[in-house]
């Protein structure tokens, strides 16, 4: 946003202001110019004070230094060293004790930000073997202007021991400015908002119309590109002696953020900082054939501009130009070629308005991202009826401060920008803020900030003031209306009416309750950067290969860090696990977040996942319980838990290896043909370019296919018959997986199978080589009758001849 | 023996001998010795029947009262005995200051529940929560809410943007949404009035981070049309968040702000829950809201015709407000968070102390 520094004393010029600065700046802020901070010169200027030279004396050791004994009040003195040479015992001058904070005159630009950099803060130092306790400044020093020749010397007058600040402090209040209120952009539309804001009266600078008369031959203004520029004013001064500006007009420029360079230069600067207008002065006599044009720039044209850089101009920038060469990019960058110089005798004052747009796009040509004062101005849709204005005010500076003639003005406008109208009724404020302004306290707002009006009946036909270019339609008078009358008049209502129809999102729903779950088996839930570096995505398989679609890209990125937009959770979980790993023992993390996948020609499909990693210490020792690592059965059995806990079924598709996990322990399973669960140990060597433990265990769902199999919830009555218990054992190959023996026993049993319990795994001498032991725990019940014995035995011998033949088992005695 | 002092001898014997009883087993013994089959009561009793006529119903009296008073006298010591003994289940002296098995304790992410709870707040009062893309068109992050390309007001949002691996169309910009307030036009596309949303979700902007600023952070975004809603309706809808989410008597405070989405525009400020309003605590200048009083927490404003009409509504007919916030900000006063670039490093030491 365009910040401005309206220094106080300036300000006060055009209003009578009442109250501190803190006051007029709340009174700002609440109506809508917001008041970023209110600075004091220099920081504050604490530990400063207005001294007198009580004694001067050569240094002993320096012929170049004196010593200089301060007097501040109250039988306070010091000694400091200085190098200045401008200082007589008896001046009034300002004293900087150990511990102020002071510009560094070396590099501190004066009047600017410059926070950490361009500032020091004072300590005792030895200077020559003489102990140097503070400083008396120059006015750099002091951030009142930019002379560094000697030290500041004040008004005899001032009584000495005050601090500074009391003496001298002129309070900057810096605005940071909306883009749709360039009229603010100088400090007579901040007066301007002040008078409203306060009731009291507006003194505009009195500027006296220019006679709009001039020899061509002596100035020739022409606009090319009307669309561009739309009004071309100028005033051609002669008899200009140029030197340094007024000493008050160097401390306002320096205190709204300006470095004086001439009085030519400094007035220009002057009038734009009060009126929000940018102009230029050219010198006359450089002007080759006696033309200002702003016209296209000619393919191939170059220009050296003030910045020092030779630039070669294209069709599509506007310049400003004579009738050979370009003098200027337009709004953007001045030329070197057209400068004032201390022999200038002839003045032509350019002052355009250019389309805003162009500026912008100009500037982004260029590659100026720093903006100029008056770039900063131009890009804002500024009014063009400041141009006249703008011209007339630096024409009658220059003759108050350069001796200047007036010789004639010209102003170019082609075609002029009608005011608009904006009809609106008195109920609409009502309608829109929710309460009655009474009409006069509504018509008094409007006329304070300069609006003019016509009323009939209900009916308001208003007319913004010519530098308001913000004003199109009623809410925007309701607005004015408002924030002058103060926001405070708004009541607090709770809204009724008819209440819209809720849905409920089903994947939001489960999401949550999936969170909430999750939440609860003990897992800590992270959110992590949805940027990430890319070089994560080549780390996640042992041959760099890619483990998701190739991601979106972030073309200006902050940071290689955050550069694309992530296709997996895999890598943030890696990245958060291991930097954890560095300070404890396990982590049992996880994140629910959507991954970005590109989609040709569209957005990318934004897939909601769940992903869950645990690695390392899972339980800590302790007198009741023994330490123990996660392990693979860890993540299968929360995924298992949150599964049930949602009521989801198992997803449809084949399952198959997963990319960048132990290829021997772990698997990805597709649902409707995309890839809904992936579970299991990530690749060793994944772990290692990681640094989280070998055995980091990882587990990923899309949301929308754990949706997909979600079932609605089915009332179980307690049964009415009693459950027969039945233990069995099955050798089988080592080659038959437990999914396989499990299938087969839920098949056999049918529908009297309540629960199977896999009680224990057994490898060894007593199974043989290459077989393993399933010991299984039936619970068997029917839903009509008690089974008897002989059910059971039949159930149960079903089941075994299923896997025996099937399976190739054995039963186990 | 007359069977009157019999009866007498009988009672001053039992009695004293069931009081010294102080054992079950001993009383048990003593029961049998009165009152069983062949007991000394038992068999004044069944000399009864041998006494004289005339004596035999006060005799029979006398005698049952006897037994009964001795029931009663081994049922008193009974329980007597009972009482004083130590139960068995109740001898055990546990060290209760020894610690509990642990139990893993979860926790969800700050955001997460900051989220929760402001979608929760904004349900209460009838807003649906809805969530839309963080990759989103131009159209939808600037056009649409009246900040065409080259407007001065694309400053406060610096864009990243993104490029499709698949191609990309100049013609059709695609960006990290910069703010949630693309989803005012999205669901004024979808639905038809009334509407009340409240949409969360991550947003991303070009930004140097610090403790108050990042890169990725998550906003709020509340839209409220209907044919009579006004600026008054929508200082109470936040009046209210502000009071369920701080507690207490929370003030809002508007003060007059610039979005080209809405006109009247106002930046929402609630008074400071940490020092009431004041900017003190502690003696010194409140951390929390600096000094000010006011926590600045969101933009709002009227919706702006220009949005309604892009969206096919009559302005004249309808109308309504919208309102932005940062979540992390929020997360970050509820949890006593001083810098938010916390809440996206999943320091573990942290995430488990919020």
């Amino acid at each position: 946003m365009p910040t401005i520094r309206v220094p106080l004393s300036w300000l006060r010029e055009y209003v009578e202001a009442h109250g501190s600065a803190e006051e007029i700046g709340r009174g700002l802020h609440m109506s809508g110019t917001e008041v970023d901070r209110i600075e004091r010169p220099g920081g504050g200027w604490d530990h400063v004070w207005v001294g007198r030279i009580a004694a001067l004396e050569k240094h002993p050791n320096a012929d170049k230094l004196q010593l200089v004994t301060v007097e501040y009040g109250e039988g306070r003195t010091k000694t400091v060293v200085t190098g200045a040479p401008n200082i007589r015992a008896g001046d009034v001058v300002p004293y900087a004790e150990v511990g102020a904070r002071l510009r560094d005159a070396g590099t501190g630009a004066p009047g600017r930000e410059a926070h950490g950099d361009g500032w020091l803060t004072l300590e005792p130092k030895k200077v020559r073997g003489i102990m140097s306790e503070g400083m008396v400044c120059s006015e750099r020093e002091l951030g009142l202007g930019d002379d560094h020749d000697g030290i500041l010397i004040l008004d005899q007058g001032l009584a000495v021991g005050q601090p500074l600040a009391d003496a001298l402090g002129d309070p900057v209040l810096v605005l940071e400015l909306q883009p749709n209120r360039p009229d603010c952009m100088g400090v007579v539309g901040v007066a301007r908002e002040v008078a409203a804001v306060q009731r009291v009266a507006l003194r505009e600078p009195k500027v006296a119309k220019l006679r709009y008369q001039l020899d061509r031959a002596l100035l020739d203004v022409r606009i090319e590109d009307p669309e561009a520029c739309p009004r071309f004013g100028a005033a051609y001064l002669e008899n200009v002696t140029i030197g340094p500006s007024p000493k008050w007009m160097q401390q306002r420029l320096t205190a709204a953020g300006m470095r004086p360079i001439h009085n030519a230069v400094d007035i220009t600067n002057y009038v734009m900082l009060e009126l929000g207008q940018p102009l230029h002065a050219y010198d006359a006599d450089r002007l080759r054939g006696h033309a200002l044009v702003a016209r296209r720039a000619r393919s191939g044209e170059s220009l050296r501009t003030l910045d020092g850089v030779e630039r070669i101009l294209s069709p599509d920038l506007l310049v400003i130009a004579d009738d050979e060469r370009s003098l200027g990019i337009a709004g953007i960058l001045g030329g070197q070629d057209s400068e004032i110089r201390p022999t200038t005798t002839k003045i032509a004052l350019e002052c355009a308005s250019f389309e805003p747009r162009g500026i912008d796009r100009t500037a982004a040509k260029l590659g100026l991202s720093q903006q100029s004062a008056a770039s900063a101005r131009f890009r804002l849709a500024l009014s063009p009826e400041l141009v006249p204005l703008a011209v007339a005010r630096a024409a009658q500076l220059l003759v108050e401060h350069a001796d200047a003639r007036i010789v004639g003005a010209v102003d170019v406008y082609p075609s002029p920008r009608p005011r608009p109208n904006v009809r609106l009724r008195f109920s609409d404020i009502l309608r829109v803020l929710g309460v009655e302004i009474p009409r006069e306290e509504s018509l008094d707002a409007l006329s304070r900030l300069g609006f003019q009006y016509a009323e009939s009946g209900d009916t308001l036909v208003v007319t913004p003031p010519a530098i308001r270019t913000d004003i199109g339609i009623a809410e925007d008078i309701v607005e004015e209306v408002a924030r002058i009358v103060g926001y405070d008049r708004i009541p607090v209502l709770i809204p009724d009416g008819q209440l819209p129809l809720q849905e409920r999102h089903p994947l939001e729903a489960l999401r949550e309750q999936v969170r909430d779950h999750l939440v609860g088996f003990g897992l800590q839930e992270t959110v992590s950067y949805s940027l990430i570096d890319p070089a994560w995505l080549g780390r996640l398989s042992a041959d760099g290969s890619p483990i998701a679609p190739a991601p979106i890209r972030v073309q200006n990125p902050t940071s290689i860090s955050q550069s694309v937009a992530r296709p997996t959770l895999r890598a943030s979980l890696l990245d958060t696990a291991a930097r954890n790993l560095r300070h404890r023992d396990g982590v049992a993390i996880f994140e629910i977040s959507p991954v970005y996948l590109p989609r040709a020609g569209d957005l990318p499909e934004e897939r909601w996942t769940i992903a869950v990693l645990v690695a390392g210490r899972a339980k800590e020792q302790t007198w009741l319980t023994q330490p123990r690592d996660w392990d693979r059965w860890d993540v299968k059995g929360l995924l298992a838990a949150m599964a049930r806990s949602i009521n989801a079924g198992t997803f449809s598709g084949p399952s198959g290896p997963a990319a960048g996990m132990h290829p021997g322990s772990s698997s990805t399973r597709l649902h409707d043909g995309r890839p809904a669960l992936m579970i299991g140990q990530l690749d060793p060597r994944v772990a290692a370019r990681w640094g989280v433990p070998t055995e980091t265990f990882i587990g990923e769902v899309d949301l929308a296919s754990l949706l997909a199999v979600v079932q609605p919830h089915v009332a179980k009555l307690p049964p009415k018959y009693p459950a027969a218990l039945r233990e069995v054992a099955f050798v089988v190959d080592e080659a038959v997986t437990y999914g396989a023996v499990r299938d087969d026993v839920t098949g056999a049993a049918k529908d009297l199978l309540e629960s199977l319990t896999l009680l224990d795994v057994y490898r060894g001498p007593q199974v043989g080589v290459g077989k393993k032991s399933f010991a299984l725990r039936l619970v068997l019940r029917s839903r009509t009758g008690t089974l008897t014995d002989a059910d059971v035995e039949k159930v149960v011998s079903r089941i075994e001849g299923r896997v025996l033949h099937k399976l190739g088992g054995t039963i186990r005695g | 023996m007359d069977w009157r002092a019999e009866t007498q001898a009988l009672r001053e014997q039992a009695l004293p001998e069931i009081a010294t009883d102080d054992h079950l087993l001993a009383l048990d013994e003593r029961r049998v010795r009165w009152l069983g089959r062949n007991g000394l009561i038992t068999k004044l009793l069944r000399s009864i029947v041998s006494a004289p006529d005339a004596e035999r119903r006060e005799f029979g009296a006398a005698a049952n009262a006897l037994k009964a008073e001795v029931e009663a006298a081994l049922e008193h010591q009974i329980a007597k005995v009972k009482a004083a003994a130590p139960d068995s289940r109740l001898t055990e002296q546990d060290d209760l200051t020894l610690p509990g098995r642990p139990v893993r304790l979860g926790r969800m992410h700050p955001i997460s529940r900051t989220i929760r709870e402001i979608s929760r707040i904004f349900l209460s009062m009838g807003f649906e929560a809805v969530e839309g893309p963080e990759i989103e068109w131009d159209y939808y992050n600037f056009e649409a809410l009246n900040i065409p390309k080259g407007h001065p007001a694309r400053d406060k949002f610096n864009t990243l943007w993104a490029s499709n691996p698949l191609g990309d169309d100049p013609s059709r910009p695609m960006l990290f949404r910069t703010h949630t307030s693309p989803m005012q036009i999205r669901i004024m596309e979808q639905r038809k009035p009334p509407i009340r949303v409240i949409v969360p979700g991550r947003c991303y902007r070009f930004e140097a981070t610090d403790a108050t600023h990042e890169s990725v952070f998550f906003q709020y975004e509340g839209l409220a049309i209907d044919e009579k809603l006004s600026m008054a309706d929508l200082k109470g809808v936040l009046y209210s968040f502000a009071r369920q989410l701080f507690g207490g008597e929370r003030k809002v405070r508007f003060r007059p702000d610039y979005f080209p989405f809405t006109e009247p525009s106002a930046e929402i400020a609630f008074d400071c829950f940490v020092c009431d309003g004041s900017g003190q605590k502690d003696g010194g200048r409140c951390p929390t809201c600096w000094g000010s009083g006011w926590i600045e927490a969101a933009g709002c404003g009227m919706v702006h015709p220009d949005a309604l009409r892009r969206v096919g509504y009559d302005p004249d007919k309808y109308q309504g407000f919208a309102f932005g916030g940062g979540v992390d900000r929020l997360a970050g006063l509820l949890t006593g968070t001083p810098d938010i670039r916390l809440f996206h490093q999943n320091d573990l030491r942290y995430l488990e102390s919020v």
